[in-house]
């Protein structure tokens, strides 16, 4: 069992729980439970406090809903791996070296390996891979950005901290904080209820996001073709046409429920392009929570591409549509999935037609038993890692903040592939 | 530890002024010994082999945000046709082929050249991917809010040293570069050029300025590698002027400045656009404590990435194909993407070959020329082996002029140089200099005692171009890594890195400042060399500065 550090640092922790990852948390540790000292919002809280549940350090690794010691359920997975003709390794949530270590699994099994939120993050890379695009990051919104327009339903939801952190900050080095516009776009009544701070710099717009090409239409057209209403249009106008540095900001996952995503994010994109050639704007694309950056930039860096890969051997081969493993198990075209799963415990959908192994964190829901569960540490908690955040140029160290009662997610799949 | 030994080679080792000197060398336990006590576990027969040093690139883009970024934006060059081990583009190679690739043409150390400092953790951990040989990185300084901040106040020239020993320690680099002196940060506040005597909006400084206090920041501290600079103006024809300003920038002290081909260029003739390599070459062989590498160009596909997102977003319109991406970084700096096919139909891009050329062929004193291609910028570090033949064949060279689509012979005096380059001098440039320059102890050399970085080419090889890019062994650490020009089994190297000395002060300060302005603290903007090995996966080797910190 690799021990914790000497000198634990319990101050300046980062949360590895959403892509902000936020590294301001304070903890207290004792009897190896955990208590957030910081004052942060309460879901915040609760994701590091879990970990202190009896069901977290006490349950094993099962097949088929049955406990089992570890060593069989190795060697019942390594059984189905064998016995696989195709199988795919699906990262659902992992950090840099999970992602590493993914890989090399996924070599050694011939396998194909994608992530699960592939199809939203594919979206984003598809602009630049089509076109001009301009972002920008974390501190530069922060500090620089005089108008900010976020679209979105329910982001606080999703990036808890986002608003405070970073768009409605109570300091920029640049500009002055008190003067920032902060445009919310989207679900007025649902955005008011997340935000529990009066800000007078944020104002919410009631919006339906799937028109969002036609806002973006009108804008270029000074002219609107919206159901907005006109004083409003004109002052969301009149603010980006002043703006010295205009942001756009949104999260992909919230558009992919419309046929028309990538219409939508395409246009907001190359209105960007278009306001930089006189002043500046940038977009912020906000990433899911799911380690999918880390994803991408590992996979990118050791492959070329961000997912959906094929290995035979030392050889391996990307196919956007081949390698989509979400389809590829909808379709029934597959006999087993390895899911690894170590910082998020959505509920994972499996299919009952092909095997599944999950290796993930240890209140990982699911809709049907795995054939097998092994239960892993999470980065972050257990053991020390290394994860982007959403902006992908910033990547954070995450500690171990407690004694491991679970294998990492890394020596797991060694156990399994070698 | 395996011993070697390599027998009777034709050894080139200029640091100890051994040209073409038939030598034999032993290896053991990683290091270069002067015999063996008995019989070596590998002994090469080195007749007809020529021995250098293991090659240093001091300028290469292999690791951080803005290659990843041309990875996944580039992904139709990764040719999945053939059904070989990774086909990534040579000019975004995946980290395992810039590995395999490298040691293939017996380079042993690469660094990366254009380190964010806020991405630095991204940096090293994309490096630790890379098989086989040391990196290092410079860390951008000089358009980050809070050194410009620091400047605009007047603040002390101590404070600002301690900031960028701060920094080197910070994000474990080797040395610090400059990008377009502040004008990376103009660009944030819509300014669209910045000369070199041009003030700034915001912080009402030029970037004469930034040069000038971070080129003695660097020299006080004692570090090594002179402050690199990638000039104003990048690719603006007329910039030599400029580029002769920046180098006055440092009033004497020790300035390196990169991809020089990029900022030699004048504006005469009927195009516009002319070669000033003689007014910028004349100007390399008389100042002192001047270098440069010069970022040649190739013909062919490539990506152009930098931290100058004031530059790139102007080439914009350029990219080929049309595509491209620039990015706000972290008040840090920034980047752009900006995919190019550099085309000898071109007048344009003829000339920037020849002008390159001219370069280092005018350059008098190898230890002063640095041969890069600004990887990719200019083109992939797999043209090393045909740039080191065009400089050493006349011929050759004088064939691929007259052979281009566009004729440029009115405006080069390419065909008028009559230099060959000679093997000590690439060993020099490529082995013993970039070893000095940088302060890599041990290294670049062959004397008894430095470490077992060597390459071995095959003599009896006609062809310039094929001998170096299939050295037939090289060694890196004491193990032979290639032999009979097969790669052999992975082997990891180090991050190499110096430390000089600053007041913990600073630290204080910064803390301040990051908990009121920035979006991580400061303790996780630091990486420590617990986490360098244990967690992103590179051991760091600490190299010593020249002298103890001035001021
Ligand atoms: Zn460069």
């Amino acid at each position: 069992m690799p021990k914790i550090s000497d000198s634990p640092k319990y101050k300046d922790i980062v949360c590895p729980f959403c892509s902000l990852h936020c590294d301001d948390i304070e903890l207290d540790v004792e009897d190896n439970k955990i208590f957030v000292k910081s004052d942060i919002n309460e879901s915040c809280k609760k994701k590091f406090e879990q970990n202190n549940l009896n069901s977290i350090t006490t349950i094993s690794s099962q097949l088929n809903g049955k406990s089992e010691s570890f060593d069989n359920a190795v060697k019942q997975s390594k059984k189905l791996i064998k016995n696989s003709n195709e199988t795919v390794i699906l990262n659902t949530s992992a950090d840099v070296n999970i992602t590493r270590e993914l890989l090399t699994s996924t070599s050694k099994v011939n396998g194909i390996f994608d992530h699960i939120n592939s199809e939203t993050f594919l979206k984003n890379i598809d602009i630049y891979q089509r076109k001009g695009f301009m972002s920008t990051s974390l501190s530069e919104v922060k500090n620089k950005s005089d108008v900010i327009v976020l679209f979105s339903n329910n982001i606080l939801e999703n990036y808890p901290r986002l608003v405070e952190r970073v768009l409605a900050p109570d300091n920029s080095f640049s500009i002055k904080a008190n003067k920032k516009k902060i445009y919310v776009i989207g679900d007025k009544k649902n955005n008011i209820k997340q935000n529990l701070k009066k800000d007078n710099r944020i104002k919410y717009i009631d919006f339906n996001l799937r028109d969002t090409s036609i806002l973006i239409e009108s804008f270029i057209t000074k002219s609107n073709e919206t159901s907005l209403k006109e004083n409003i249009f004109n002052e969301l106008l009149q603010s980006i046409n002043t703006s010295k540095y205009l942001t756009m900001c949104w999260a992909t996952s919230e558009f992919i429920k419309n046929d028309n995503c990538y219409n939508i994010i395409s246009a907001i994109s190359e209105y960007v392009v278009s306001i930089n050639e006189t002043s500046r704007a940038a977009c912020l694309p906000l990433a899911g929570n799911d380690g999918d950056v880390s994803n991408i930039q590992t996979t990118g860096w050791l492959t070329g591409f961000p997912s959906r890969i094929k290995f035979t051997g030392n050889y391996f081969e990307y196919d956007r549509d081949l390698y989509h493993a979400n389809s590829l198990i909808e379709s029934n075209k597959i006999d087993l999935v390895i899911y690894v799963n170590s910082i998020s415990n959505k509920k994972l959908v499996l299919n009952n037609k092909n095997k599944n192994i999950i290796v993930g964190h240890p209140t990982t829901k699911y809709n049907i038993q795995p054939d097998v569960f092994i239960p892993c540490g999470i980065p972050g908690i257990d053991y020390k890692g290394l994860i982007f955040r959403t902006d992908n140029v910033v990547t954070l160290p995450l500690e171990a903040i407690k004694i491991p009662t679970h294998r990492s997610a890394q020596e797991i799949l060694r156990r399994l592939v070698n | 530890m395996t011993t070697i030994h390599l027998k009777n080679g034709h050894v080139f080792d200029p640091t100890n002024r051994i040209y073409n000197k038939k030598k034999d060398i032993f290896v053991q336990d990683g290091k270069i010994v002067k015999s063996l006590k008995k019989k070596a576990d590998q002994i090469i027969n080195c007749t007809d082999k020529i021995i250098m040093p293991g090659a240093i690139d001091l300028h290469t883009h292999i690791g951080g945000g803005k290659v990843n970024i041309a990875r996944l934006m580039l992904q139709e060059f990764h040719n999945n046709s053939d059904r070989d081990y990774d086909l990534t583009a040579d000019f975004v190679p995946s980290t395992l082929k810039t590995g395999l690739q490298y040691i293939g043409m017996g380079y042993t150390s690469c660094f990366e050249p254009a380190l964010l400092p806020m991405n630095a953790r991204q940096s090293h951990a994309e490096m630790a991917d890379i098989p086989f040989v040391d990196k290092g990185g410079y860390a951008l300084l000089g358009n980050d809010d809070y050194l410009l901040s620091m400047i605009s106040r007047g603040a002390h020239q101590s404070e600002i040293n301690d900031y960028v020993a701060f920094i080197l320690k910070a994000s474990q680099c080797i040395g610090i570069k400059v990008v377009n002196a502040g004008g990376i940060n103009a660009f944030k506040f819509n300014q669209r050029a910045l000369d070199v005597d041009e003030q700034s909006i915001r912080y009402k400084i030029t970037p004469r300025k930034i040069v000038n206090v971070l080129a003695r920041a660097v020299y006080e501290l004692g570090v090594p590698h002179p402050l690199h600079v990638h000039c104003s103006n990048l690719g603006v024809p007329g910039n030599f002027k400029s580029t002769i300003e920046t180098i006055k920038a440092a009033e004497g002290l020790p300035i390196h400045i990169t991809h020089i081909q990029f900022h030699s260029y004048g504006d005469n003739g009927d195009r516009k656009f002319s070669s000033a390599s003689a007014e910028i070459t004349e100007y390399l062989n008389k100042v002192p404590n001047l270098t440069c590498d010069v970022g040649q160009i190739m013909f062919g596909q490539t990506v152009t990435m930098s931290g100058d997102s004031m530059k790139q977003h102007k080439n914009h319109k350029h990219a080929h194909p049309k595509k491209w991406l620039c990015m706000d970084i972290e008040c840090d700096a920034g980047c752009g993407v900006v995919p190019f096919k550099y085309r000898d139909q071109s007048f344009v891009n003829a000339l920037q070959w020849a002008i390159g050329l001219e370069t280092f062929l005018l350059a008098e004193d190898a230890e002063k020329i640095f041969l890069t291609t600004d990887h990719p910028n200019g083109g992939p570090f797999t043209s090393y082996p045909h740039l080191i033949k065009l400089l050493m064949d006349k011929t050759f060279r004088d064939d691929l002029l007259d052979r281009l689509a566009v004729d440029i012979k009115e405006h080069t005096i390419l065909k008028d140089i009559k230099r060959e380059y000679t093997l000590s001098e690439i060993a020099t440039m490529t082995r013993s200099a970039p070893a000095k320059i940088l302060g890599l102890k041990n290294k670049g050399e062959l004397s008894v005692g430095s470490d077992a970085y060597i390459t071995v080419y095959d003599k009896k090889l006609n062809d310039i171009e094929e001998m170096f890019a299939h050295p037939s062994h090289v060694i890196k650490d004491g193990i032979l890594v290639v032999k009979n020009s097969v790669v052999q089994d992975y082997i990891w190297g180090k991050t190499q890195v110096v430390r000089p000395e600053y007041d913990v002060s600073i630290e204080k300060k910064l803390n301040k400042h990051f908990k009121k302005f920035n979006t991580i603290g400061l303790s996780n903007f630091v990486i420590s060399n617990d986490e360098m090995s244990e967690v992103i996966g590179s051991d760091v080797n600490v190299n010593d500065c020249l002298r103890k910190r001035i001021s």
